[in-house]
């Protein structure tokens, strides 16, 4: 019978009841279930025999397989960082038979410490039934070659090859490359979980940390075949890793090398740059640590430093210090900059210098003052109260304005991770940091480097190329292909620099850091020998324990160790073409002419005489 | 203790709740084996089950008027959540979860509850209602407002079986059979539509492997392959639990959610099969019995839908396990690892067992 569309749409009453349409669903159901049922019989009992087999014999396994790790260079193409493989003996759980047994003759063939075996037994402890637990590391070839010969006497026992990071140079090295380590939690949460899925060690510190997407490269993949046991039948497929892309540093590790011996015994921090491009040629930071060790948690340190003295802590880019006398030079251009004084003039500079209606006195260094003095003499012997009253005349907003072209208060970007930025003190800077008001005897003290100013051994080998290029700006780098972006603003301060300071400025602040080293009356002149390659350089002594107002003088041989002076110098060679800079900190020696000076020049020389001219 | 024994006097079939408890034990024994002894997921997925199971009791407890009332409160409180996963939702690859604090909830698994009881609500204002096409149009409505969410987020097997938990109370409560006839042309003729525009890539390799797993043993087919071996060398009685070499040997993957029934049958064989079923089945009966006994037209509608959505989702879970129907994410209903899907299960079932309440059957 034909019905109406209106009909079929509209008032038809339903021909069936809940009851039926209920029943239908559920004789689908029914039926659906008894032919899985149906499916299962022929799948578990019908051919069982069948899918017995493919899962006694073929098995497929994906196996992830990690990248070997880019190779680290210095700029003269030797080796500092590889990685070497490492082998381990394995005990698969699930398939030894007699744990006690399987170790007891695996101890008597190849030796395995007590250690050795307890841990294996507190990991075996945290894992699965099915894992598998390292027993020993670091194999000989021949314990190797032990093992393997009798591996199919013990089932379960084998032999797995691990790449793992060695470090050429060790201590030498360990604050430039860094380190790599076991992914952790904190890890996890930054990383590009496809790119490291399964990767074991990843960069920790350092170019390994900052390049680490550079040096891991991608990882692959093997699919094998299996027999009963798990054991390895055949390679199905493969898609191989990509090894990570090598790195070839700007150091030169010959002198890293002597750098490092320099400083051996100190606490402190070298920076060597090439002032034409920013290169890093060196950098130092003592005490050190071996990266080596570091990867198996053995102690890693010297003994001879307390762990209170942070080994790892890498105090060339992270270290803070007051700039100290180094900082004269700079504020010395920045009064020539503003004429407030004129440069030849003759002041009276007595023991101290006082503000008006104040009864603070601001001490010299020399107890009994330098006498008349003009700007080239107050660099050459870093005289305190010539510089005290060039700050008063010029206020902090006029030297912090100007130092900021220096690049003071700004991390450098360098391509070494977590770098400092440093304090460059300013009005602005106390009220948001400190909440208070900026009171003019802090204007004093910045004028000698002391007070809210802190920098990075790097920042100031950095403001002193910039000094040596006379203006020229110049950004540091460790690996040879980095290049920086170049701001608009750093080419503003570059133009300033360059064009609104005369060269006859440059010069005589030049003139007078060459005399620091040359004359004879320079504060740098007695501890340092050899002449030859014209240095110049200042002298910088940071106090860590002030004097009270009281005291005229103090003997340094009553204050304690870690109350001692830090010891400062920065410097550049040759004067009229430079192609090395320094800057040293020695921690806790005293002043900055008896060691920072001479292990400074001690660089310079090596690296002019022996790197350069070779 | 006297209100605790009088709380289990008052429910309304304590066998279905018996055999609902003894399913959750057999997942729980089978979840150790297939996380390979891992007690930390163990005792999660215990904590889960107490929590669901305490749900399921207090809904049971509800008059069915009630929850017949709130039913669009929940379905409108499902939607948000989705809008909120949306936002700020957090996932492998697609974001499909909800985190507060630690815990993490997927609120698309709720559609095959909520989405039953609008439709319930929507087309039990008047019995044996008859069909005309704006209802049919607000029943689409429905059903699709929700799936949009999650077929954005992206999760097509959700959405999938979202719209198939829709179709089956459309179904139940008003459709005369030529419109089922109706839909299901129409169903089936949008599959190439479906099939250019919606699908993604991955979505097609599973269906295309389906038809012939061997062609990309290592990739889409790998699931179904090992899933089968695992089933397969299972036998008559079973390797033994913790003995499945497939699961244990970590070959098979998605142990312990979408392929959870085949660790089941390959460590307890074709024998602990039969039993399973059994105990599936006689939950069903209770359940038809619960409805068939149902006064009110919404009990029996939303009854008949949780019997039978229950009953389907078994099926197709066996059903992707064997390697009849392509691999998607479809748990294993009271077995499967994952609060989300215990928790609609088990309120599904406090439902049912609310409309089988003597007292809310009068009206």
């Amino acid at each position: 019978m034909r019905k109406s569309s209106t009909k079929y749409f509209g008032r038809y009453k339903s021909s069936t009841t809940f009851e039926t349409r209920f029943t239908l669903l559920l004789s689908i159901g029914f039926m659906l279930f008894i032919l899985l049922l149906g499916r299962l019989y022929y799948l578990q009992v019908i051919n069982y025999k069948h899918y017995n087999t493919l899962s006694e014999t073929n098995r497929i396994k994906y196996v992830p397989t990690l990248p070997k790790r880019g190779m680290i260079f210095d700029r003269t193409g030797k080796l500092l960082a590889d990685s070497d493989a490492m082998y381990s003996v394995d005990l698969s759980l699930s398939e030894v038979d007699d744990l006690k047994s399987t170790i007891r003759a695996m101890k008597s063939l190849i030796g395995i410490s007590e250690k050795d075996i307890a841990d294996f037994y507190s990991r075996k402890d945290k894992l699965k039934r099915h894992d598998v637990v390292t027993l020993k590391n670091h194999l000989t070839d021949e314990e190797v070659a032990k093992v393997l010969s009798v591996r199919h006497l013990y089932d379960g026992v084998d032999i797995s090859a691990k790449l793992l990071r060695h470090y050429v140079y060790d201590n030498a090295t360990s604050h430039i490359i860094g380190t790599v380590g076991a992914v952790d939690r904190k890890d996890l949460r930054t990383l590009d979980k496809e790119k490291y899925k399964n990767a074991e060690f990843i960069g920790k510190t350092g170019i390994e940390k900052y390049y680490d997407k550079i040096l891991y490269g991608s990882a692959g993949y093997k699919i094998i075949e299996v027999n009963a046991k798990g054991r390895q039948v055949r390679e199905v497929d493969y898609n191989k890793a990509t090894s990570g892309k090598d790195i070839a540093l700007t150091i030169d590790i010959e002198l890293q090398k002597y750098a490092y011996e320099q400083l051996k015994n100190y606490i402190g921090a070298v920076v060597v740059l090439d002032p034409r491009n920013g290169e890093v040629l060196s950098l130092v930071s003592s005490p050190t640590f071996s990266a080596n060790s570091l990867l198996w948690k053995n102690k890693t340190y010297n003994q001879n430093f307390e762990i209170s003295s942070s080994p790892l802590f890498n105090r060339a880019s992270n270290g803070l210090y007051s700039p100290a006398s180094t900082i004269k030079p700079f504020i010395g251009l920045s009064a020539l900059y503003h004429r407030v004084i004129n440069p030849n003039r003759m002041i009276y500079a007595g023991p101290y210098f006082k503000l008006e209606n104040s009864e603070r006195k601001y001490r010299d260094w020399k107890p009994k003052g330098h006498g008349y003095v003009d700007l080239a003499t107050s660099i050459i012997q870093s005289c305190d109260v010539y510089f005290y009253r060039l700050a008063d005349l010029l206020g902090i907003d006029r030297i912090s304005q100007f130092l900021e072209n220096f690049q003071f208060g700004k991390v450098t970007g360098i391509d070494l991770p977590n770098e400092s930025a440093g304090i460059l003190p300013s009005r602005k800077w106390k009220d948001e940091n400190i909440g208070r008001k900026w009171t003019k005897g802090e204007t004093i003290i910045t004028g000698i480097g002391q007070g809210y100013m802190l920098v990075t051994p790097l920042q100031l080998a950095v403001a002193t190329s910039i000094i040596a290029n006379k203006g020229k700006i110049i950004l540091p780098k460790i690996n040879s292909d980095f290049s920086h972006n170049i701001s608009e603003k750093l080419l503003e301060k570059q133009e300033f620099l360059t064009s609104q300071i005369s060269d006859e400025s440059w010069e005589r602040i030049q003139k007078s850091m060459f005399d620091v080293v040359n004359q004879s009356n320079g504060t740098a002149y007695w501890t340092t020998r050899d002449k030859k390659n014209m240095i110049s350089g200042k002298t910088g002594t940071v106090q860590v324990y002030a004097l009270s107002q009281d005291d005229d003088e103090r003997d340094d041989k009553d204050v304690p160790k870690h109350l001692k002076d830090h010891s400062l110098f920065v410097g550049y060679a040759p004067v009229d073409d430079p192609k090395i800079v320094v800057a040293t900190i020695v921690e806790n020696v005293g002043s900055g002419s008896k060691y920072a000076a001479p292990i400074s020049a001690n660089i310079i020389n090596y690296y002019l005489d022996k790197r350069i001219s070779e | 203790m006297n209100i605790l024994f009088r709380f289990f006097e008052e429910i309304s079939d304590r066998l279905l709740l018996l055999i609902t408890i003894i399913i959750s034990c057999v997942g729980l024994v089978v979840l150790y084996s297939a996380s390979n002894g891992d007690n930390n997921i163990l005792t999660q997925q215990i904590v889960r089950l107490l929590f669901a199971i305490s749900l399921m009791l207090i809904i049971s407890r509800a008059n069915i008027h009630i929850i017949r009332m709130i039913s669009q409160y929940i379905y409108v409180g499902v939607i948000l959540m989705l809008l909120l996963v949306l936002f700020l939702g957090q996932g492998r690859g697609a974001s499909r979860w909800l985190v507060f604090f630690d815990i993490s909830f997927q609120p698309s698994e709720l559609l095959k509850i909520s989405i039953p009881m609008m439709l319930a609500w929507y087309l039990s204002q008047s019995e044996e209602k008859e069909i005309n096409i704006i209802n049919l149009f607000i029943s689409f409505l429905i059903i699709f407002i929700p799936v949009i969410f999650v077929v954005r987020q992206p999760d097509l097997a959700l959405s999938l079986i979202a719209i198939f938990c829709g179709f089956i109370t459309l179904v139940l409560a008003t459709l005369n059979l030529r419109y089922i006839l109706t839909l299901l042309v129409i169903a089936i003729s949008s599959i190439p539509l479906l099939w250019k525009y919606f699908l993604l890539p991955y979505q097609k390799a599973r269906i295309i492997t389906l038809f012939d797993p061997e062609t990309d043993a290592l990739g889409s087919g790998y699931h179904i392959i090992q899933s089968k071996i695992a089933v397969g060398s299972g036998g008559f009685f079973g390797k033994g639990l913790m003995n499945g070499t497939q699961s244990q040997l970590e070959f098979l993957p998605e142990r312990s959610t979408d392929f959870i029934f085949a660790v089941f049958s390959e460590e307890f064989g074709f024998l602990g099969v039969l039993i399973l079923f059994l105990l599936y089945a006689i939950l069903i009966f209770r359940g038809i019995s619960i409805v068939t006994k149902a006064k009110t037209y919404y009990g029996k509608i939303l009854g008949g839908s949780i019997v039978i959505i229950f009953f389907m989702l078994v099926l197709i879970n066996v059903a992707m396990s064997t390697g009849i129907i392509p691999v998607a994410g479809v748990t294993l209903p009271l077995v499967s690892q994952g609060g989300s899907s215990l928790i609609s299960f088990f309120v599904s079932l406090g439902i049912l067992l609310a409309i089988g309440r003597k007292q809310s059957g009068t009206k």
